[in-house]
């Protein structure tokens, strides 16, 4: 191959430039650039937005444990009545843990997993815009969640709740520090989301590959879009709660003091207005990755294309105008909760679009059954289940029978669960060997859709049933005599078996690795990002493809013949190739120039926490964190563009090998 | 085919199967939403039985569409090489499909937005109780007398009662599901709804907003008599409590008054005189105890106070008197729920004693 590449930036772009064209000045000593293209340095202080998901997938899945060993010990304090396994207060801070880790350090940083991953590669450019600014997100994530479980250790867990309502979360009612840990790790957490937003959106509205216009634009990339707009109008609104949270906490503001004038009823609005948009920028990247499966396993186009694309537009506006149907019970008055359950019901109206979009795809198609296929039919099926109990919550008086019940806690559920967890295993199973070159094997897999599925619905479904019995969340023990010492029971099981599931996946991981084959289109995809090599280059195209059509993979690969019947005319690996050539052609004298790593991200990111851990215990520390910012901030800036030419190793022979140290 | 016959018995016995288990479970479930109780939880039902009915047809529909085409298009039945045909859309079926859903929530909009505003409106001169929560326990007065009372709502059958419903610390949730749909209790604010039971019963209900430690420990029992045996009670919580004649009961009121426990409860004409101290937005006020035998429960209903028999639970209320934060989670040092007092078993005893006689 002619191109070399080297771990030279040329501009944030990191478009091909000719060589030799600008002379470099010798940089100063820290101000250099960290030259390691392997081993564990390399990824410390990467900017491929490759590596940089592969490390969310790989923090979240982490976090996953963290947040579900807490999610075991709920269902084992609940199997019956007057359970001894935790305390009040032990529930308590294991409920509030398991939300929020779930929330905003598995379910989000999952779908940031893919939308870094994939989008870059699914739009044809060579990494995001900002690539620095991509660690930085990655790492500020991190940083927050670990900060968020040194709570466990440092004077208790949070206690109030993932919805932490004032004024229950204020000092008088938990004094413990566990509400600080939370407001801090959300605003912490938040800066991570806001500036990937940033980031993902200049990418994708700038970056496409010639040819690509918006309505060719891959259905993923075009969901990620959309929820990345949806994080940079609601993050905000959760970061002032969090910070009004903190002030009231303490600096002894009023913001939430009833005594002194204040409306609890704020942070629920303020709360909410995050909070419903968060639902939908959680589950539509998944819906993105059920409508990039669902064409490739049925060999037909998604149905319906900008249908699917404008109903999830139409999600992403609407939530915006639901919040309040989260607080039918609160008292708003009946004109309000009219207009919010009008309003609620009205988003069924895309959702069911989507549903009956994706059946559609599948109609007449040629489906195959793989495990990626199984999960996104799951999907499909047991979100729907969460859909229409979703439409029996916007019957606002029907609401205040069932919300704060069980029956909330199976409809989300089915929503986050069943829908948004059950779309990013679909997605590892699809994406798998793009990204590392091997399969998950397919038995094993079909094992752990089977014993997930079992799981989850025996774990959620009959919680439908709790909720309507009348059983309360967010209860730590409830009395014999209720009618739902059954049910707590199977869904306990459930629980169990659920749990075990992922253990098969871990298994499916660790046997599967050993079978590289490097096959760049396992499964006759259709979009672009199968058109490079498993794994891709850390320049991702070596010829960035030119497009024409939305599925423009499979039209490389299918014409109609002269009778109009479509017929295969290449490979998936002949398509390849002839694009390998291409490249030699027209680039064997040119370098490759990808953006350098950096130290830059990875410190400022570890000032946070220290700055986080100093407001709770001594200013001082606050201070010390803030400097360890401040100078990565100028380190930023000062550090050159280029490193110098002779500073480099030999580049890596393959990806691979850059890529098998994690 | 027979197999395929089979399968269809099959899963017919196992949908029979299911909806046995799941009816029979409900019959013994106190605090079921679905067994309405008055017209209030009756309107609440009426509406959303048809709506669970529209969305079970729907995602039936769904999950049938979704197996007919894993069964007829599985890639088994076809050629290897066979393409099927790239359909990339119908754009008349897919108005159609956003359509209809649009029409079908219209529907439901109609009647849901009726109900809404029938629910909010309130009945002229019926009766009123004013209801606080705080942790982790509901308080019930009712204006118009001094009848101030904990845990157990009394009320009238076969009459409509609205309950006021505020706070004195943090959010509650007032509900008793056979009544009525539930309402939050937000410090500062007051918030109605109507309840009505149809007949004299026990009607269970729970705090249901997170509120702290002992969330799970705020029940709440709705107590509905008839309307003569409710004026019978009402007559007798407006009476003061009668000094106690018994030695080891007159002893109980000195260990009351010595140990300070009129600080948080109030006792009506016993010598006891002092306020509830009301501490704001902290819950300082403990129930009142004036005629705490009328109860069947205390300690936020989460214990019984009667034996089925109705007479006095003695050991539980010992129990409770001797270290009451084992027995329910609480915060006594934050000024949340009840100290242990480091009773000895005679002041117990007494205590037991003079409480006894607060019929």
């Amino acid at each position: 191959m002619a191109i070399v590449e080297q771990d030279r930036p040329a501009g944030p772009l990191a478009l091909p430039a000719g060589d030799g064209e600008h002379r470099e000045r010798e940089p100063l000593g820290v101000f250099s650039r960290p030259v390691h293209a392997r081993g564990w340095r390399s990824w410390l202080f990467t900017v491929d937005h490759k590596r940089i998901g592969i490390m969310y997938g790989a923090a979240a899945l982490f976090f996953l444990i963290l947040g579900g060993v807490p999610a075991l010990l709920i269902r084992a304090q609940l199997a019956g009545p007057n359970g001894t396994v935790l305390t009040a207060d032990q529930y308590n801070q294991v409920m509030t843990m398991h939300g929020t880790v779930m929330i905003f350090l598995v379910v989000m940083p999952i779908g940031a997993c893919f939308i870094n991953y994939l989008v870059p590669l699914q739009i044809g450019a060579r990494d995001v815009a900002f690539p620095r600014l991509n660690a930085l997100s990655f790492w500020t994530f991190l940083f927050g969640g670990l900060f968020l479980n040194l709570s466990w250790i440092l004077g208790g867990a949070p206690d109030g709740g993932w919805f932490s309502y004032a004024p229950n979360t204020g000092v008088v009612f938990s004094p413990t520090h566990g509400m600080d840990f939370w407001a801090l790790t959300i605003i912490i957490t938040g800066i991570a989301s806001s500036v990937g937003a940033v980031n993902l959106i200049v990418t994708m509205l700038n970056m496409r590959a010639p040819g690509m216009s918006l309505m060719r634009m891959p259905i993923f990339t075009w969901m990620a879009l959309v929820t990345q707009f949806l994080l940079l109008f609601a993050i905000p609104v959760l970061t002032v709660a969090a910070f009004l949270l903190f002030f009231d906490r303490r600096f002894g503001a009023n913001f939430f003091d009833v005594s002194q004038g204040a409306d609890p009823l704020l942070w629920q609005h303020l709360f909410w207005i995050f909070g419903h948009p968060e639902v939908y920028l959680m589950i539509l990247p998944a819906f993105g990755i059920v409508s990039e499966v669902l064409p490739v396993f049925a060999r037909k186009p998604l149905f319906g294309y900008p249908f699917v694309v404008f109903s999830g537009v139409a999600i992403a506006f609407m939530g915006f105008g639901v919040w309040a149907h989260h607080m039918f019970a609160s008292g708003l008055g009946p004109v309000s909760v009219a207009a919010f359950a009008l309003a609620t019901m009205f988003i069924a109206v895309p959702t069911g679009v989507k549903i009956i979009n994706w059946v559609a795809t599948m109609w007449g198609g040629r489906l195959k059954f793989d495990p990626a296929m199984l999960f996104a039919i799951a999907l499909v099926l047991q979100f729907t289940l969460g859909g229409l109990s979703g439409v029996t919550h916007a019957i606002a008086p029907a609401d205040t029978q069932q919300t704060d019940t069980y029956y909330i806690v199976a409809h989300f559920h089915y929503v986050l669960f069943g829908g948004a967890l059950f779309g990013f295993v679909a997605g590892w199973y699809f994406w798998w060997p793009k990204v590392f070159g091997y399969k998950l094997n397919r038995t094993l897999g079909l094992v752990h859709f089977w014993w997930m599925v079992i799981g989850f619905n025996l774990t959620f479904g009959f919680m439908h049933i709790l909720g309507l019995q009348g059983m309360p969340r967010r209860i730590y023990t409830y009395a014999d005599g209720m009618g739902w010492n059954l049910w707590n029971m199977v869904s306990t099981a459930g629980a169990f078996i659920l749990a075990t599931s992922f253990i098969v996946f871990f298994v499916n991981i660790f046997v599967s690795r050993k079978h590289k084959t490097h096959e760049v289109d396992p499964w006759d995809a259709r979009s672009i990002e199968w058109m490079t090599s498993s794994p891709p280059p850390a320049h991702n195209f070596d010829e960035i493809p030119v497009v024409h059509h939305l599925d423009e993979f499979w039209y490389r690969k299918y014409a109609e013949d002269d009778d109009g019947q479509l017929v295969q005319i290449a490979t998936g690996d002949e398509v390849y190739r002839k694009e390998l050539a291409q490249a030699e052609q027209d680039h064997a004298a040119e370098h490759m120039h990808m953006p350098s790593v950096s130290y830059w991200p990875i410190v400022f990111s570890a000032g946070l926490p220290l700055v986080g851990l100093g407001m709770i215990f001594n200013l001082g520390l606050a201070v010390l964190g803030g400097l360890v910012s401040l100078v990565a901030l100028f380190g930023w800036v000062l550090e050159p563009s280029v490193a110098p030419e002779d500073s480099h190793g030999p580049a890596p022979a393959s990806e691979e090998e850059a890529v098998s140290v994690g | 085919m027979s197999r395929r016959r089979d399968a269809r018995r099959w899963l017919l016995a196992v949908g029979v199967g299911l909806v046995l288990v799941l009816t029979a479970c409900a019959e013994d479930a106190p605090q079921d939403t679905l067994q309405p109780k008055g017209p209030e939880a009756q309107t609440i039902h009426n509406l959303i039985v048809p709506i669970f009915v529209v969305a079970g047809v729907v995602g039936l529909l769904v999950f049938a569409a979704v197996a007919f085409v894993m069964v007829k298009y599985r890639a088994g039945k076809f050629h290897a090489t066979d393409v099927p045909e790239q359909v990339h859309g119908n754009p008349k079926l897919e108005i159609g499909w956003t359509i209809l859903p649009a029409i079908i929530m219209a529907a439901i909009a109609v009647p849901t937005v009726s109900v809404i505003f029938d629910l909010a409106s309130k009945p002229t001169d019926a009766m009123e109780i004013n209801v606080v929560g705080q942790q982790w326990w509901w308080e019930f007065d009712y204006p118009g007398t001094n009848v101030v009372t904990a845990n157990e709502i009394v009320i009238p059958a076969g009459e409509p009662v609205v309950v006021n419903i505020t706070s004195r610390d943090v959010i509650h949730s007032f509900w008793v599901p056979g009544l009525n749909g539930k309402k939050d209790a937000v410090p500062g604010r007051t918030s109605s709804i109507t309840i009505q039971a149809d007949e004299p019963g026990r009607y269970m209900g729970a705090c249901t907003e997170y509120c702290g430690l002992s969330h799970a420990n705020m029940r709440i029992v709705a107590v509905a008599l008839t309307p003569d045996d409710f004026d019978e009670w009402l007559a007798n919580q407006e009476t003061a409590a009668a000094a106690p004649t018994g030695a080891d009961a007159r002893a109980g009121l000195e260990v009351f008054n010595g140990r300070g426990c009129g600080a948080c409860h109030m006792i009506d004409g016993a010598g006891v005189t002092q306020q509830p101290q009301v501490v704001p937005l902290v819950s300082g006020v403990a129930p009142n105890l004036t005629h705490l035998m009328s109860r069947d429960v205390f300690a936020g209903a989460m214990f019984p106070l009667k034996n089925p028999d109705g007479t006095l639970n003695r050991p539980l209320l010992e129990a409770w008197l001797r270290n009451s934060p084992a027995m329910k989670p609480m915060y006594p040092q934050g000024g949340r729920g009840m100290p242990a007092q480091g009773l000895t078993e005679q002041q117990i005893d007494d205590l037991v004693a003079y409480l006894s006689t607060l019929k």
